[in-house]
């Protein structure tokens, strides 16, 4: 074991050749560069193909529910290249960098330097505030914007293991899954959702919107159905308990109707007379 | 007699029930209750006693609680000693309690890995086929909470047991009888787990949220008393661990010397020492409203039930760092010395760590954004949370930094680290969808959860664990594992495992909520082909057994240092003595020095002599 030289711990020679240009050559270290952004780009290509090419989202049919999915798509589109980067990083230095069984040699002693650190921080921050602001801060602004002014309110309690339906102003109640949890399109709907028992949790795929059933509470959401249609039509036309409320959790269900406002009008009419 | 010790633990804890139960019969009959012996007080404190009566018989009153009463204990040296047999006692040796920590939760991990296989034979098609709607919820909750202790308690119970003392030159941890008994509640817990189907299981999944916990079987107060039993060696160990790297570093070991994996460990123990009593509080709530009719969560009398979301997740959510910051450590411990060069802005590192550690507990009430909390909390809950991904993405600079231009030396542990980079990055990803109010909305409770956090702490825990075991494989056993076989581990479970969870975010974002028995139908091609994968990701895990069981018996015998690798742990023999070095180390330089000439991070033993010692 020999002595120590401080100075190729501590010493400039080593600090200073952050790049790798001593160890690499500059020219080496460049080409290394060029062919990682390459790959990167073509990812990141690919990748976006696919993400503007295919919907991963099923259908929707509220205003809240586009507002959800716009931000979804927004955040996809922006992982991809973070994606890509990794990806390419990995698979570039795996295929030029490796060695075939022990390494006889050590790579270059490169600790990470200021400019490469800072770089990193600025661009991953910067990714940060901007998710953040758009499509965060934003969406969420939008969905509350939506969230008042209601035209019908509809209450929803659920129990082990079904859901009862309330329409307070028509002195409307029903229970399901038998029943179709009707709603009028192009108006704004206010739910109230509450328990009799456990937590359960309120969700219309198709609306996106989800809120828990904490019992003892009123916990409150909104829905502006853009689209007239049933589980026939799609199965996001369903109420589904999202919260493990024990045995039968699975089959919690009712299915959703959306009808136009003058067939939903002549649906109260009827279950008023007809209760 | 080898198994006296568990025998008399077994005898201890068994009078230990039988007091305690009819102790809490005996407050029953005076207070004038009818049902004397009712099941859930009776068993709840007939398993404190038990508990109590469990760890003395198994070894706290030989070598600890003798002391109480004026009686010499087993020394350390003592305790410590022996062969085989040492593993089935009360030993206090660092790296015999780490070998117990890493087989039996080894095996836990199989046990929670066959619950997710029949989860997956129940879900390969639409309607019931071989679980009940309740088997199912109780094999449902087994998995996740088995898995829970696994990820929490393997890398540091287990690997930072034995790598911690070794790799920051000491003999041993600050409190080895501590650090024994942190082992010996994990038996109790596994014992009570396993049985809650024969109290009618829990329907409550891990997170046991109220009322439902309160109401339902009562496997759920088992479940309950194991988790907070649980709760107590995760706390027993963070003290441990904090105390060990503050106080018994060897000369020379800096702060800012200290392999990343010690600093990984450092952060977890601190997040560890501090959350887990919250969730030992839920719990402890939980326990008093089954057995003592206490109505913390009862809204007719008062209680309320979202009091117990905020304190569970504000446990919870920093538990994930417990499991996921040794995996960073362990992870870029593997990469650094396949990459032949030096951790890349270990400083950096190092700060991330700890900012991940003040930012975890602030956090929580990301899990409740559509609980019905208060609106405004919406906006604060999300910013923090997305913050975490600076100092989250620092552990990708630091990882991608180290391999770029390196030497890669593509052994099985450098695969499964590399693999680790390549899953965590689609878990840190989808995490912002889930951070994010307005998709987190649709999100919340569906599978594309289920597939989020199976990638940060599966594809990102379990990848980076695998890379840590096939690593000190040679260390901890003496002996090399067979390459062959750990790369086609790797890559099988590297393929089935991303076929299987990748349909999941499929499936969440289509209306799959989770912890569901049942489906629509035309959910059944993406479940069809997660099923497959699954059992695909299970077979990986037969070779894993088959290579280690096999290469522990009989494989080559390893040498000190079969890495070339540059800290401590690999100074001294593999295995390593009781007391780890020959003679105190002295640490003279960076730990990750590859490719500096003449660089030196510590000497160990006779060799090194005076005069080495580095100016600083």
């Amino acid at each position: 074991m020999g002595p120590v030289p401080a100075i190729a711990v501590n010493g400039r020679p080593v600090r200073h050749i952050v790049t790798g240009a001593i160890w690499e050559g500059r020219r080496e270290l460049k080409q290394h560069l060029l062919y990682a952004a390459i790959l990167w780009a073509l990812f990141t290509l690919v990748g976006e193909v696919i993400v503007f090419s295919y919907n991963p989202l099923p259908l929707v049919a509220a205003e809240e529910g586009e507002i959800v999915d716009h931000a979804f798509k927004v955040l996809t589109v922006m992982a991809v290249p973070v994606f890509a980067f990794v990806v390419a990083t990995v698979a570039y230095s795996v295929f030029r960098f490796r060695r075939r069984g022990e390494p006889g040699e050590d790579g270059p002693p490169i600790r990470g330097s200021g400019p490469v650190i800072a770089t990193w921080l600025v661009v991953t921050t910067a990714l940060t505030v901007l998710v953040i602001i758009f499509p965060g801060t934003t969406g969420l602004l939008e969905l509350r914007a939506k969230a008042k002014n209601e035209d019908l309110v509809v209450r929803a309690e659920g129990s082990r293991w079904f859901w009862k339906v309330t329409y307070p102003e028509h002195n409307i109640t029903i229970f399901g899954p038998a029943n179709e949890l009707m709603l009028p399109k192009d108006r704004r709907v206010r739910f109230e959702v509450t328990s009799t028992d456990v937590v359960h949790a309120f969700w219309v795929p198709a609306f996106r919107i989800k809120i828990d059933a904490v019992p003892g509470r009123v916990t409150t959401t909104y829905a502006n159905p853009t689209l007239a249609g049933g589980q026939d039509l799609d199965s996001g036309f369903t109420l589904v308990c999202a919260e493990l409320c024990g045995t039968a959790h699975a089959l919690m269900k009712m299915p959703v109707r959306v009808v136009e406002p003058d067939e939903f009008d002549a649906w109260v009419a009827e279950k008023t007379a007809n209760p | 007699m080898a198994f006296l010790p568990l025998l008399r633990g077994v005898l201890l804890g068994g009078i230990g029930f039988a007091v305690g139960s009819a102790l809490a019969a005996g407050i029953r009959a005076v207070s004038g209750m009818e049902d004397t012996w009712s099941t859930e007080p009776v068993f709840a404190l007939g398993y404190l006693f038990g508990l109590i009566g469990w760890l003395l018989g198994v070894g706290v009153w030989g070598t600890w609680a003798r002391e109480w009463v004026g009686k010499a204990p087993r020394g350390h040296h003592e305790a410590a000693a022996g062969g085989w047999e040492r593993y089935f006692r009360f030993c206090t040796d660092h790296k015999v309690i780490g070998v117990q920590y890493i087989v039996s939760f080894v095996v836990i991990f199989l046990l929670a890995g066959l619950a997710a296989v029949l989860l997956r034979i129940e879900l390969m098609d639409p309607g019931q086929t071989i679980l009940d709607a309740n088997n199912f919820n109780t094999t449902m909750g087994l998995h996740g909470i088995m898995m829970v202790a696994v990820a929490v308690a393997i890398m540091m119970g287990g690997f930072a047991n034995i790598l911690v003392p070794l790799m920051i030159g000491a003999d041993d941890v600050a409190f080895p009888r501590i650090n024994a008994l942190s082992y010996w509640v994990v038996p109790p817990v596994a014992v009570l787990l396993l049985a809650t189907p024969l109290m009618g299981g829990f329907d409550s999944g891990w997170t046991a949220y109220p009322p439902l916990s309160v109401v339902n079987a009562s496997g759920q107060l088992l479940f309950l008393i194991a988790f907070l039993t649980f709760g107590i060696s995760s706390i027993l160990g963070g003290i441990n661990f904090v105390a060990t790297i503050v106080l018994m570093r060897a000369p020379g070991m800096t702060w800012t010397r200290m392999p990343i994996f010690v600093w990984s460990i450092f952060a977890a123990a601190l997040i560890s020492l501090t959350a887990t009593q919250f969730v030992a509080f839920g719990l402890l709530t939980v326990i008093l409203d089954r057995v003592a009719g206490m109505s913390f969560y009862n809204p007719a009398e008062g209680g309320t039930a979202i009091l117990y979301e905020h304190i569970f997740w504000f446990y919870s959510h920093p538990a994930v760092y417990i499991m996921i910051l040794p995996a960073f450590g362990a992870a870029l411990e593997v990469i650094t010395h396949f990459s032949r060069k030096p951790l890349f802005a270990y400083k950096w590192v190092v700060g991330s760590f700890i900012a991940i550690v003040g930012l975890s507990s602030i956090v929580w009430a990301h899990h409740l954004f559509t609980s019905g909390m208060s609106d405004y909390l919406h906006l604060p809950f999300m910013v923090m949370t997305e913050i975490i991904s600076i100092p989250t993405g620092i552990v990708f600079l630091a990882g991608l930094g180290t391999i770029w231009l390196g030497r890669l030396w593509l052994t099985t542990p450098m695969l499964f680290g590399l693999g680790f980079l390549a899953n965590f990055v689609v878990g840190g990803i989808t995490g912002i969808f889930l951070a994010d109010v307005p998709t987190d909305i649709h999100l919340q409770d569906t599978y594309f959860i289920v597939a989020h956090f199976h990638y940060t702490i599966m594809g990102g825990e379990i990848f980076a664990l695998m890379a840590a075991v096939y690593f000190w494989f040679p260390k901890i056993t003496g002996r090399m594992y067979n390459e062959t076989l750990g790369k086609v581990h790797f890559y099988t479970m590297f393929v089935a495992y991303t076929a299987t969870f990748v349909p999941m975010f499929w499936l969440g974002v289509h209306g799959m909520n989770r912890r569901v028995a049942d489906y629509l139908p035309e959910l059944a091609d993406m479940n069809l082909l997660a099923s497959v994968a699954s059992f695909a990701l299970a077979a990986s895990f037969g070779v894993f057994v088959v290579n280690l069981a096999l290469s522990w018996a009989r494989g080559p015998v390893a040498s000190s240092n079969p890495w070339k690798a540059r800290t401590l742990e690999w100074q001294t023999s593999s295995p390593p003595p009781l007391e780890n070095f020959v003679q105190e180390p002295r640490v003279t330089g960076a730990p990750y020095d590859y490719g500096v000439p003449g660089s030196v991070h510590a000497v160990v033993g006779a060799a090194g002599g005076s005069g080495e010692e580095e100016q600083r």
